[in-house]
C-alpha cells in the first residue's frame, strides 16, 4: 500500500444507501406485479361476474384479502417513504426540474415529472380507494358496478386508472434503465414496449369500468 | 441558399455589477460548412469583441466549447448551422459556474469531481521497473477501457441531466462512467468496496434518476448508460451481499461484459 | 498583487508539461501548472496517430532497436538534429511508453494470429507472434523502417493525456487553469516565474518559482491555416523571446500538411490520395498530372503541397468566404470504401464540413501542422540565457527533429523529454534556492500592467488587434509557406516590420469589467508578429532546403555552409532578430548522408575527423552495454 491507496481504507459510505436503492427498487417490482394483478382480477368481469366473484371469494376465503390489503397499504406507505426521498421536495428543486424539462425537450426527463406528479395524486387516491374497498368486504362485482354507476366513483377512476398505470409503466421502464436490463441497444424497444403497455392496460381498465358501468345490478 | 441567422445570445457578466442576464442578438450572414465555431468568431471579430465563449481544437476532441444550442447541450464547434433554424438560441451550461456570457468553468469542476472519485489507477506506482516487459493485457480489454477514456469533460451530460440540476453535488454520469474504466482496468487494485466508498451514495450511482439525458447528449457517445447499468448494479448486488444468498447475487451479476474475465 | 511560489512552474498542462510536473512532485515537490485551458483540453488531446518507441513488439516492428529508431529519426531531421538528443530520445522512448502503460494507459496489444493490415491502401496479411501475446502494439507512420508507433484506437494523445492528468491529481500538482503566462520574472540571470493572468477575471498575479519550465506547444497561429487548436498562440516562446536573453532555435522550421479541410482546418489523411482520390481546381479540372505527369497526386507530400500552393497562386483556387482552396474528390472510390476504409475522413467531412464525400468534393488547403523549432534548450532541457529556466515538448528546440519532425516523434517526445528533463529539474531544485528579487516581480508586472493601460486609455492609438492578426495571417500564408522564395521571403520581413511597428499602436475595440477576451489577442499579437518574424526572417537568410525549409532558389542542401542551427535573439524595440548560428549536433553518430526519400542535391561538408565519432565517454557507455547484452 502506499500513500494512493491509502484513502481506501477511511470508509465513508455505509451499505445503507445501496440498501435503500434495493428496497425502493423491490418495492416498485413488487408493486408493479401487485397492479398487473389486480387489474387482471378486476378485469376479469369483462369475461364474467361470476367469475370475478369467484376469485374473490377465493381471496377472501382464504383471508389473502383482508391480509394482503393491508400489506399492500404498506407496502405502498413503505414504497412512498423510499421514494419520498427523490422527491422534489423544496420548491427550488422543482423549480430547477421544471426549467431544465422545458429547455431539454427531452422526453425521458419529462417522465420523470410525469411520474413524481401522479404519485402525489396516488397518494391520495389510491388510500381513498383501498380505505372504501377494503372497509366494505367483500368485493363483488355488483357492489364496484354500484360504485361506479353512482356517479361520483366514476370520475375519480377515471382518473386514477391512467395515473396509476403512467406512474407504474414509466417505473417499470426506469427501474430497467437504472439496473442496466434496459441497455442502449434495447432501449428502443423497451420504450416502445412501455407505450404498449401503458396502452393496453389503460384500455383494459376502461373497458372493465364500462362493463362496470353497464353492468345491471 | 444564402440565409440570414439570427443569433440571440445569453450575455452577463459576473464581475460588473451593472451587468444584468439578458438575451442580446445578432446577425450573421451563412456561409457554406458554416459551424458555430465560426459564426461566433465572426460575431466576436466584427460585432462585439468582448462576447465570451470558448473554443479549443475546434475539431471536437478537447471539450471546451459546450453550450446549450436550441435547449439541447452540445459541442458549439462540432454544430453546423445548416442543421438549425435560422433563428439559433444560444446559453451557458447550467450547472457549471458561469464566467461570462457562454463561458462556464468546467475545468473546476471535473478537477472536484476527479478528486472525489480518485480518479487515477490505484496501484503502487514506485513499483514501475524501467526494465521489465510491460505487464500483458488482452487487446480487447484494451479498447473496452479506451472507450470510456474517450470522454472529453465536455460537461454537456452534466449539464442535461435532472439531478444534477436539483442536486448541486450529484458527480453526474461522466464521473460513474470514470470510475467505471478503473473497475475495467486490472491495473486498478481497487475492490468492489472500495469504488462503493466512492460512489456507493445519492451524489453517486443511486443519485442517478435514469432519465438518461446524458446519454442522449453526449457528444461522444460515451455509453453512459449501460455503464451506469453496470455500477448501480454491481454495488446494489455489493451493499447486500450477506442478505440474499450468494446463488441468487451471482445471477444478478450483470452479463455481457468483461467484468467476469478478470 | 497575489504571489503564489512553488518550487516549480510549469506553464503549460499538455503531456510535456504534465509529465515534467508528475516527475517532479514524485520527488516532493510543490509544482503548479499554469493552462490556458483545463489540462485535458490541452492540443496534445488532439493527437490520434500515437507515440513511437522501438518495442519491436509488433510482427511489422520486428527487430526494431533503438538504434533504427535512432537512424529513423536523424534522418527524417535532415542531419538537421541534435544526435545526442536524438539519441537519448530513441533510448528512452520505450521505457517511457511502458512506465505510462504501468500508470494506466490503455495501449492497443498485439494479437497472436494472422492478421490483414494495409500499406499503401494495400492489404496483406501477417502473422503477429504468440510469445507477444498482449504486448504493446505497434502501427505504420510516414519515414519510419519498422512499425513502430503505439497507439490507442484513435486518441492517442487524449488517452495518455488523461493518464498523466491522474497522476497529477493523485501527487498533488496544483492545476491553475485558466491563466495564460505573460511574461517571465527575471533578474538577468536566474528566471523567477512569471507574471500571470487569470483569465476568468483578469487580474495579474505574480507565480514565482525556483525553476520555471516553458511547455506551451506549438505556435501555428501565426499562420491562417493550421492545425493547431485556436491556444497554439505561443505565448510561452513570446514570453523567453522578449527577455531578450534566450533564443529561439530554427524558427524557419515548420511543417505544413497538404489537406487540411476548410474552413476549419481539420487534417483528412493522406490515404485519401494513396487509395486513388484527385485534386481539382476551380474547374474542377484535375491539375496534378500536368504538373507531374508521372506521379500525380501520389507523388511526395511536399511536392503535391507545393503544387497545390503553386495552383493556387495562378488563380485557379476555389474563391470563398475562408481564402481559397482546392478541391479533393473521392467520389469515384464509392459508397462503400469510403465509409469503412476512409471513415475518419466520411465522419469529419459529414461532421464539420457538411460534405457528403460520397456525392460532394472536399474543400483542401495545404495547412501549417508542426513547428519544429522553439525556446532553444540543452539536453538537459535548460534554456539558453537564464539560469532556471526549462523547457519541453513542441515550445522548446531540445532538437531531436532538426528540420523535420517525424510522425509520432513529437508526441513520444512530450513524453520522453518530460521524463528526461523532469529529473533534470529534480536535480537542479535539489541544489539551487534562488533569491525572489521583488524590484524583478515589479518591473515585470508593471510591465504587463502597463501594456494593459495603454491599450484601454490612450486615444491616440487605433490599431486594431484583429485586423493586424489577419494581415500576418495573409502574409505567413502567402510568402512563408511550404515552398520559399528570397523575393517572397523579404515581401514577408518587410512587411512584418512595418506591422510589429503597427502593434505598438493597439487600441481595444470594446471595454469589458474583469475578463476581456480582446485582451487576450491584443496582448498576444505584438509577441506573435516576433515569432512570424523570426521565422520570415531565418527562412529569408537560411539559403538552402532542408527538411521542412524549401527555397526554390537554394533547392540543395548544404552541408558545407549550413549543417548548423538558427539561434534568434530579439533586442527590445527592433523590428528583427538578431540572429546567431550554432553547430546542428555536437557529434555525428551518423555522418550526413541521403535520406533515402524527398531526393535533392546536397552538397557536402568537411566535416573534422573527431566529430563524426561518439565522444569518449559515452562510446565506452556504449560498448559495456552492447558487450552485457551480448553476454
Ligand atoms: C491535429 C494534430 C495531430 C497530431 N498528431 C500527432 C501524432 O499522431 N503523433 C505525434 O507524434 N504528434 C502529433 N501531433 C503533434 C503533437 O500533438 C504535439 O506536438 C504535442 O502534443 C505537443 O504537446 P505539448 O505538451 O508540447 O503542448 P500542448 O499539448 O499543446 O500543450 C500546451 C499547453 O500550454 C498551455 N499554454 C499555452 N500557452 C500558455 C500560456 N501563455 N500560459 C499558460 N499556459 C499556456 C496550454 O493551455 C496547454 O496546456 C499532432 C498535432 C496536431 C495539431
Ligand atoms: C403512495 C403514493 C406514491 C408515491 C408518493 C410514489 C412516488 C414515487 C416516486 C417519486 C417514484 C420515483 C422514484 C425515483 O425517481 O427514484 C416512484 C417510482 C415508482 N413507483 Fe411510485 N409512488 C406511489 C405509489 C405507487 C403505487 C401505488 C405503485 C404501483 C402500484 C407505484 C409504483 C412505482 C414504481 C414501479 C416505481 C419505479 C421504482 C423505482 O424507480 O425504483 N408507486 N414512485
Ligand atoms: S461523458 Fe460525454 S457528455 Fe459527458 S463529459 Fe464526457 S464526453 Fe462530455
Ligand atoms: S441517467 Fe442519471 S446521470 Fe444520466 S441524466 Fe439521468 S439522472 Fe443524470
Ligand atoms: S473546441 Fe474543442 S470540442 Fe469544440
Amino acid at each position: 500500500m502506499d500513500a494512493s491507496t491509502l484513502t481506501l481504507h477511511v470508509r465513508k459510505n455505509g451499505a445503507g444507501v445501496g440498501r435503500l436503492d434495493v428496497m425502493q427498487m423491490l418495492s416498485g417490482v413488487l408493486l408493479i406485479v401487485f397492479l398487473w394483478a389486480h387489474l387482471m382480477l378486476v378485469s376479469s368481469v369483462l369475461i364474467s361476474p361470476k367469475l370475478m366473484n369467484a376469485i374473490a371469494w377465493f381471496f377472501e376465503t382464504t383471508y389473502m384479502a383482508q391480509v394482503g390489503g393491508p400489506l399492500i397499504g404498506l407496502l405502498i406507505f413503505a414504497h412512498f417513504l423510499l421514494a419520498a426521498r427523490k422527491m422534489p421536495w423544496r420548491a427550488q428543486e422543482t423549480n430547477a426540474f421544471v426549467k431544465h424539462s422545458v429547455m431539454m425537450h427531452h422526453k425521458d426527463t419529462w417522465l420523470w415529472l410525469a411520474q413524481v406528479g401522479t404519485a402525489l395524486l396516488i397518494l391520495v387516491m389510491a388510500a381513498t380507494h383501498m380505505w372504501v374497498v377494503l372497509t366494505d368486504l367483500p368485493i363483488t362485482a355488483a357492489k364496484s358496478a354500484a360504485r361506479i354507476q353512482s356517479g361520483t366513483w366514476l370520475p375519480f377512476y377515471l382518473i386514477l386508472l391512467p395515473l396509476a398505470e403512467i406512474h407504474v409503466g414509466i417505473g417499470f421502464y426506469r427501474i430497467g434503465v437504472k439496473y442496466g436490463y434496459i441497455t442502449k441497444a434495447n432501449r428502443k424497444w423497451y420504450q416502445r414496449l412501455e407505450n404498449y403497455m401503458m396502452g393496453g392496460f389503460i384500455t383494459i381498465g376502461l373497458l372493465t369500468l364500462i362493463r362496470f358501468l353497464f353492468l345491471t345490478v | 441558399m444564402s440565409r440570414r441567422l439570427h443569433i440571440e445570445v445569453f450575455r452577463y457578466n459576473p464581475l460588473d455589477p451593472n451587468s444584468e442576464p439578458h438575451m442580446q442578438s445578432f446577425y450573421v450572414n451563412e456561409y457554406d460548412s458554416m459551424t458555430l465555431f465560426i459564426a461566433l468568431n465572426i460575431i466576436r471579430d466584427e460585432q462585439d469583441p468582448t462576447l465570451q465563449f470558448d473554443f479549443c481544437c475546434r475539431a471536437g476532441i478537447c471539450g471546451s466549447c459546450g453550450m446549450v444550442i436550441n435547449g439541447r447541450p452540445g459541442l458549439a464547434c462540432h454544430t453546423q448551422t445548416r442543421d438549425l433554424p435560422d433563428h439559433i438560441v444560444l446559453h451557458p451550461l447550467p450547472v457549471f459556474k458561469l464566467i461570462g456570457d457562454l463561458s462556464v468553468d468546467t475545468g473546476t469542476w471535473f478537477r472536484d469531481a476527479g478528486a472525489r472519485i480518485e480518479a487515477w489507477v490505484h496501484n503502487d506506482h514506485e513499483q514501475f521497473d524501467p526494465k521489465a516487459e510491460e505487464v500483458r493485457m488482452e487487446n480487447d480489454l484494451a479498447n473496452e477501457i479506451f472507450e470510456l477514456d474517450r470522454c472529453i469533460e465536455c460537461g454537456c451530460c452534466v449539464s442535461a441531466c435532472g439531478t444534477a440540476r436539483m442536486r448541486e453535488d450529484f458527480l453526474g454520469a461522466t464521473s460513474i462512467a470514470r470510475v467505471a474504466r478503473f473497475y475495467l482496468d486490472p491495473r486498478d487494485e481497487r475492490n468492489e468496496e472500495n469504488y462503493y466508498q466512492v460512489i456507493g451514495n445519492d451524489q453517486g450511482v443511486f443519485g442517478c434518476m435514469g432519465l438518461l439525458g446524458c446519454e442522449d447528449v453526449c457528444p461522444k457517445h460515451i455509453p453512459l448508460q449501460d455503464q451506469l447499468g453496470i455500477m448501480r448494479r454491481m454495488l446494489a448486488i455489493h451493499s447486500v451481499k450477506g442478505i440474499l444468498p450468494k446463488r441468487v447475487l451471482e445471477k444478478l451479476q450483470h452479463k455481457g461484459c468483461c467484468h467476469e474475465s478478470h | 498583487m497575489q504571489i503564489i511560489y512553488s518550487d516549480l512552474l510549469c506553464i503549460g498542462a499538455g503531456l510535456a508539461g504534465e509529465r515534467v510536473a508528475v516527475e517532479a512532485a514524485k520527488a516532493g515537490f510543490n509544482v503548479t501548472c499554469l493552462s490556458i485551458v483545463p489540462p485535458r483540453r490541452s492540443h496534445s488531446s488532439a493527437a490520434q496517430g500515437g507515440m513511437q518507441a522501438a518495442l519491436g513488439n509488433a510482427i511489422m516492428g520486428d527487430g526494431d532497436t533503438p538504434d533504427v529508431h535512432f537512424a529513423d529519426t536523424v534522418k527524417g531531421s535532415d542531419w538537421g538534429c541534435d544526435q545526442e538528443v536524438a539519441r537519448i530520445f530513441a533510448d528512452t522512448a520505450p521505457i517511457v511508453m511502458r512506465e505510462v502503460a504501468h500508470w494506466g494507459v490503455p495501449w492497443n496489444r498485439v494479437e497472436a494470429g494472422v492478421h490483414t493490415y494495409y500499406k499503401g491502401g494495400k492489404p496483406f496479411e501477417a502473422e503477429e507472434k504468440l510469445e507477444k501475446h498482449g504486448l504493446i502494439h505497434a502501427r505504420a507512420f510516414g519515414g519510419t523502417a519498422k512499425w513502430r508507433t503505439c497507439y490507442t484506437a484513435d486518441g492517442t494523445g487524449r488517452s495518455v493525456l488523461n493518464t498523466l492528468d491522474s497522476m497529477c491529481l493523485r501527487y498533488e500538482v496544483g492545476i491553475h487553469d485558466r491563466t495564460q503566462a505573460e511574461t517571465l520574472i527575471h533578474d538577468g540571470e536566474n528566471c523567477l516565474g512569471a507574471i500571470v493572468r487569470c483569465l476568468k477575471t483578469g487580474e495579474l498575479k505574480a507565480y514565482l518559482a525556483t525553476a520555471t519550465l516553458i511547455a506551451t506547444g506549438g505556435y501555428g497561429r501565426i499562420y491562417k491555416a493550421t492545425t493547431n487548436a485556436v491556444i497554439c498562440d505561443g505565448g510561452g516562446q513570446i514570453a523567453a523571446l522578449d527577455t531578450g536573453l534566450v533564443p529561439m532555435g530554427n524558427m524557419e522550421a515548420i511543417q505544413f500538411h497538404p489537406t487540411g479541410t476548410v474552413p476549419t482546418d481539420i487534417l483528412v489523411t493522406e490515404g485519401c490520395r494513396g487509395d486513388g482520390g484527385t485534386l481539382l481546381d476551380v474547374n474542377e479540372y484535375r491539375f496534378m498530372p500536368d504538373y507531374e505527369p508521372e506521379k500525380a497526386e501520389l507523388a511526395s507530400r511536399d511536392v503535391v503541397s507545393r503544387r497545390m500552393q503553386e495552383h493556387i497562386r495562378k488563380g485557379l483556387g476555389v474563391k470563398s468566404p475562408y481564402g481559397d482552396h482546392l478541391w479533393l474528390d473521392i467520389r469515384h472510390l464509392g459508397e462503400k470504401h469510403i465509409t469503412t476504409k476512409l471513415r475518419e475522413v466520411y465522419d469529419i467531412c459529414t461532421n464539420f464540413l457538411g460534405v457528403n464525400p460520397i456525392h460532394d468534393l472536399i474543400p483542401v488547403r495545404p495547412t501549417q501542422h508542426y513547428s519544429m523549432g522553439g525556446i532553444r534548450t540543452n539536453r538537459d532541457g535548460a534554456a539558453y540565457g537564464l539560469k532556471g529556466l526549462f523547457s519541453a515538448g513542441e515550445s522548446a528546440c531540445w532538437d531531436m527533429h532538426g528540420f523535420n519532425r517525424l510522425g509520432g516523434n513529437s508526441l513520444a517526445e512530450t513524453v520522453v523529454a518530460g521524463r528526461y528533463v523532469g529529473k533534470k529539474i529534480v536535480e537542479f531544485l535539489k541544489g539551487h534556492t534562488v533569491d525572489f528579487k521583488q524590484s524583478a516581480i515589479n518591473d515585470a508586472h508593471a510591465k504587463v500592467a502597463a501594456r494593459i493601460m495603454e491599450m484601454t486609455k490612450s486615444s491616440s492609438k487605433q490599431e486594431s488587434a484583429i485586423q493586424l492578426r489577419d494581415e500576418m495571417h495573409s502574409t505567413m500564408m502567402d510568402n512563408v509557406g511550404i515552398f520559399r522564395n528570397g523575393k517572397d521571403l523579404q515581401k514577408a520581413v518587410d512587411t512584418l516590420d512595418e506591422l510589429i511597428d503597427r502593434s505598438k499602436n493597439i487600441k481595444l475595440q470594446g471595454t469589458a469589467i474583469g475578463f476581456n477576451p480582446e485582451i487576450s489577442l491584443a496582448l498576444r499579437i505584438p509577441g506573435m508578429l516576433k515569432l512570424a518574424q523570426c521565422t520570415a526572417y531565418g527562412a529569408l537568410m537560411r539559403t538552402e532546403s532542408r527538411g521542412a525549409h524549401t527555397r526554390e532558389d537554394f533547392p540543395e542542401r548544404n552541408d558545407k555552409d549550413w549543417l548548423n542551427r538558427t539561434l534568434a535573439y530579439w533586442k527590445e524595440g527592433s523590428t528583427r532578430p538578431e540572429l546567431k548560428y550554432e553547430d546542428a549536433s555536437p557529434y555525428f553518430e551518423i555522418p550526413p548522408g541521403e535520406r533515402g526519400y524527398g531526393g535533392g542535391k546536397i552538397i557536402a561538408a568537411d566535416i573534422p575527423e573527431e566529430k563524426l565519432r561518439l565522444p569518449k565517454n559515452s562510446a565506452e557507455k556504449k560498448k559495456a552495454k552492447q558487450t552485457k547484452k551480448a553476454s
